[in-house]
């Protein structure tokens, strides 16, 4: 059983992903591990149903006012003050209860993104983060927080 | 008299030390911290000025190209205690020390005509990079903290 | 496409809107499909897609041209997603990423009910195939959801998967373990449950 624990992870790696040895040791253990085989024909079998499932979602809505949203909602941002403009974008759309509580949490909240520097990933450290006003964006790197302001429209430029 | 007077001379130290390991280390102590004041420009020559050499990595994901230190400051930080930092833009940026771990800390930099506080927790070893100034004719300021440098 | 891009966003960086929608029209369908995955309401998804590419606007003068646009906005849309489900849910303990016995239990099973391939009925019942994948996919807990979903549909490599979610290439592949586990489980029920998914259904099962 402990082979199994080490192998199955691996089962549905794409090419380049594991280390030649690796995928050696993964072909020998398959060639004798008939459950495994059976893990490998099920991800084979499904996959890329999720990817479909999603795509034909999004192709069946109509995506005509998207980008004028989008356009919108830059126009809104860069027209009014943080606390101002947090306070309309909620007003100004319809929401569900349910959807009322995030909707100004994804305006205001500054989005921590992962990203990594240039070196084989290591697990980027826990940190706590909080922020209040203009930080948009704040980049967590193995260094450290890199944090940018929100509003990144140069001025004078 | 001499003998003992030798004596206390090495016992006192003794006592003295073992007052400050008994104490309670982390709430009155000071951190070293490393301040910087960055400017990251996209026009001139790409170079990276040698003194940020340790924040190479951390700054490659921006598009600013040119980097200059604009100042430095080592301070002794307490918990609590906000220091000023001022910014070449006449600007000026609160740092405080809100936790002290043995290995960690946690600090607010707090932007003046930003309106902006940010929260971080930093591992020893780890740097804040933190924007101070929006970019403006292509360049912009960064604050870099450094706890135990 | 790639060199496309670039040409757009040293446009859309410079201020040119026009350039900047053309960027958006070309991906906005996919991001919406991420954030759908992860969020599974599709107003809620539809708010994150459209945030996302606001935010990167925003930014589009600060990040570096070598990682492409596309990139950048799924990296903000997961991040809108995964902040904007975590608001709700309470987390579950018992949600480890690490392979024991137990989760070894249960394989040797066809999991679809019909083989996909050559069927008259195909169209119909792809569709009713697609939607139990989706209902299927809605039971799974963020973190198993989110990370099906970056491998799928954003097509990340193992490694690229480890630095969207700040871990290490082994919970990668063992967090996938467990999301493809709970996918099959979940389709195994639909397919018992639902009649018209083919005649072989009931048979072919156990």
């Amino acid at each position: 059983m402990t082979d199994c624990l080490r192998y199955a992870p691996m089962i549905g790696a794409r090419e380049g992903e594991l280390a030649p040895d690796e995928a050696r040791a993964l072909a020998a253990h398959l060639a004798g591990c008939p459950a495994c085989r059976a893990r490998e024909a099920a991800v084979r079998e499904t996959d890329g149903l999720v990817a479909e499932a999603l795509l034909a979602r999004a192709s069946r809505r109509d995506f005509g006012p998207f980008v004028d949203g989008v356009m919108d909602r830059i126009a809104a941002r860069r027209a009014r003050s943080p606390l101002d403009r947090m306070l309309r974008w909620v007003g100004g759309h319809r929401r569900s209860a349910g959807l009322a509580a995030a909707v100004p949490v994804l305006a205001a909240l500054a989005l921590v993104v992962y990203v990594r520097t240039d070196r084989p990933a290591r697990e980027l450290a826990l940190f706590e983060l909080d922020t209040v006003g203009n930080v948009s964006i704040v980049l967590r790197t193995e260094d450290g927080p890199l944090v940018l302001l929100g509003d990144g429209e140069p001025e004078d430029s | 008299m001499h003998a003992i007077e030798r004596m206390a001379r090495h016992l006192l130290p003794a006592a003295a030390a073992l007052l400050l390991l008994a104490a309670p280390a982390l709430a009155s102590a000071e951190i070293p911290v490393r301040v910087r004041v960055l400017e990251g420009s996209k026009k001139g020559p790409p170079r990276l000025d040698p003194r940020l050499e340790d924040l190479r990595r951390q700054l490659s994901p921006l598009a600013y190209v040119r980097w200059e230190e604009r100042s430095e400051r080592k301070l002794a930080m307490s918990q609590g205690k906000t220091e000023w930092i001022q910014l070449p833009n006449g600007d000026q940026v609160g740092l405080t020390l809100l936790e002290v771990h043995p290995d960690a800390v946690t600090v607010e930099v707090a932007i003046s005509s930003q309106n902006t506080q940010s929260r971080l927790a930093v591992d020893r070893g780890q740097r804040i990079v933190h924007q101070v100034a929006r970019e403006k004719d292509g360049a912009a300021l960064f604050l870099s903290v450094n706890a135990w440098p | 496409m790639e060199a496309d891009d670039l040409a757009l966003v040293s446009r859309a960086t410079a201020g040119d809107d026009e350039a900047f929608r053309a960027l958006v029209v070309r991906y906005q369908r996919k991001v919406y499909a991420v954030a759908l995955g992860i969020v599974k309401d599709p107003d809620l998804a539809w708010d994150v897609a459209q945030e996302a590419f606001v935010r990167v606007h925003g930014h589009l003068a600060e990040f570096k041209g070598e990682s492409a646009f596309s990139t950048w906005v799924f990296r903000i849309a997961t991040h809108l997603a995964i902040d904007a489900v975590r608001r709700e849910r309470t987390s579950r303990k018992d949600d480890v990423d690490e392979l024991r016995d137990e989760d070894l239990s249960g394989a040797g099973e066809g999991i679809l009910a019909t083989p996909l391939g050559n069927d008259p009925q195909a169209n119909l019942l792809r569709r009713e195939l697609l939607g139990k994948i989706q209902e299927a996919l809605d039971t799974l807990p963020e973190k198993h959801r989110t990370i099906l979903v970056l491998r799928e549909v954003e097509g990340l490599s193992y490694e690229d998967l480890a630095e969207r979610l700040g871990i290490h290439k082994g919970t990668v592949m063992s967090r996938l373990f467990h999301a493809r586990k709970k996918m099959q489980a979940a389709l195994r029920e639909y397919a018992e449950i639902a009649p018209g998914t083919g005649g072989d259904a009931a048979e072919g099962e156990e």
